[in-house]
């Protein structure tokens, strides 16, 4: 689960165990485990990252289940570790005499995916399709899918089509607009704030002019550029877009009749009430 | 036909000449023993990295021009610069550059290096304190918001004792200054 959705975006965290719940998966929250260090730890101390990370892993594989994450930054961590662990036998052995000391080991036999991911392909999109109950009927809706999702392509192995079959699903049409690749400016925001919110600017102002009537993200730090920001770009800019800001599971749960408190709808900065009013028609 | 405007002084030129009695010839080498640096060597500067990234308008060394200055060797330019922390970590660059170099993983090794030498942003540094005494980035403090969505108050299964042991023995414990 991580350190970021369930201290700053539990209504994520909840939206994703109320899917989880209607659609028949089963979740376990990992035992002894906390935070991946995000790509700040890894700026500062690649071995200190593949320690952490090679230790997740490791529990992972010990209790033999695969993980599943609702964050882009336990999920590059997560991915990324893995990959470079399989495939460097040196940093294999340094990182496994640290895990030694603990009783673990890292040998890369079980699978990292992100929520989506497992969505797709443990549910399928037609056993979804089968229970929705209050399709969003044609709402536009643009996604941020995320870099560390996407990127770098030979390690998360994600493709974005996934998504976008993901949104469909639940009755939306899917917006695209010239920025969808383009980063939230989250990362930017230790060494550069200013930066960081012309960045999430230029992609909320990106999918607005593409028609989009609510956004959509997969990331607890994408969550907080695109929906928390947007109040901020009131001040910085004197520019108002209201454009809400749905994480997935959320518009999966709307559209599986899931009630909106259930998921903390409320929660989210931008009001979703639109899409409320919609729904009841 | 005009006549051509006389001109004093020392001649015009684009960059700044390099003092190459400064270079570090092994930086290089340096660069493609770390994590995914093998391939800088074949960096041709096409600047597709540049293109491709975000931000790059707003930086005084272009992606490709780091990527060459870590070829001749500019080593404490490329420590002490900005751009390095700057660095979005989208991985376009990366992922467009027709030559494979790996460029969001070689600014990583910078960035390594360079916290090696204690040059590390505030914050970040901040940061690193924060992941040593907490263990994690963020902590709960609002349990009744999650209790209003039938979450546990704590978050099940947590314990940030492994990740602080871990990172009290490395380079974060010994930046962050060995924890409490």
């Amino acid at each position: 689960m991580g350190c970021s959705v369930p201290a700053n975006y539990p209504n994520y965290e909840a939206a994703v165990m109320k899917v989880g719940e209607a659609l028949g998966m089963e979740f376990e929250y990992m035992t002894d485990v906390s935070c991946c260090g995000s790509p700040n730890l890894r700026s500062i101390d690649y071995f200190g990252w593949l320690v952490v990370n090679g230790r997740t892993l490791a529990i992972a594989e010990k209790n033999g289940h695969d993980i599943v994450t609702p964050c882009n930054g336990c999920f590059g961590s997560l991915k990324d570790v893995q990959h470079h662990l399989k495939h460097d036998e040196k940093d294999r052995l340094r990182v496994n005499k640290e895990l030694k000391k603990m009783g673990l080991e890292f040998k890369g036999t079980i699978k990292v995916r992100h929520i989506v991911e497992a969505l797709y392909t443990d549910i399928g999109i037609e056993e979804i399709q089968r229970k929705i109950t209050r399709p969003l009927d044609g709402v536009g809706v643009s996604i941020h899918y995320g870099c560390h999702l996407l990127r770098p392509t030979d390690v998360t192995e994600f493709k974005p089509e996934m998504l976008d079959e993901l949104v469909r699903a639940t009755g939306a049409r899917v917006v695209e607009y010239p920025l969808w690749k383009q980063c939230c400016g989250a990362t930017v925001l230790p060494a550069n704030e200013p930066l960081a919110i012309r960045l999430a600017r230029d992609k909320i102002r990106s999918m607005k002019e593409a028609g989009a009537e609510y956004a959509t993200v997969v990331c607890p730090a994408c969550g907080n550029q695109l929906d928390l920001q947007q109040i901020g770009l009131k001040d910085s800019y004197g520019e108002v877009y209201d454009l809400p800001v749905l994480l997935y599971p959320q518009m999966l749960a709307l559209a599986l009749g899931i009630n909106e408190d259930a998921i903390g709808l409320r929660m989210n900065r931008v009001p979703a009430d639109s899409m409320l009013a919609h729904l009841k028609g | 036909m005009a006549e051509a405007k006389q001109v004093t002084g020392p001649p015009v030129t684009i960059i700044e000449p390099i003092d190459m009695s400064q270079l570090d010839s092994k930086f290089r080498d340096e660069i493609r023993s770390m994590p995914n640096g093998e391939e800088l060597a074949a960096c041709f500067a096409c600047s597709t990295c540049t293109a491709a990234c975000p931000i790059a308008n707003q930086w005084n060394y272009k992606p490709h021009q780091l990527i060459r200055m870590i070829l001749l060797g500019m080593r404490s330019e490329v420590l002490s610069s900005k751009e390095i922390w700057e660095c979005l970590t989208c991985f376009q660059c990366q992922e467009r550059c027709p030559q494979k170099v790996r460029i969001t993983d070689i600014f990583f090794d910078c960035k390594n290096l360079a916290a090696e030498e204690g040059k590390v942003p505030e914050k970040i540094l901040a940061l690193a304190k924060e992941l040593v005494d907490k263990g994690q980035l963020y902590v709960v403090t609002a349990e009744w918001e999650r209790e209003d969505l039938g979450l546990e108050p704590a978050v099940p299964g947590l314990s940030t004792d492994g990740i602080k042991q871990i990172l009290r023995g490395t380079r974060t414990g010994r930046l962050a200054g060995g924890g409490t």
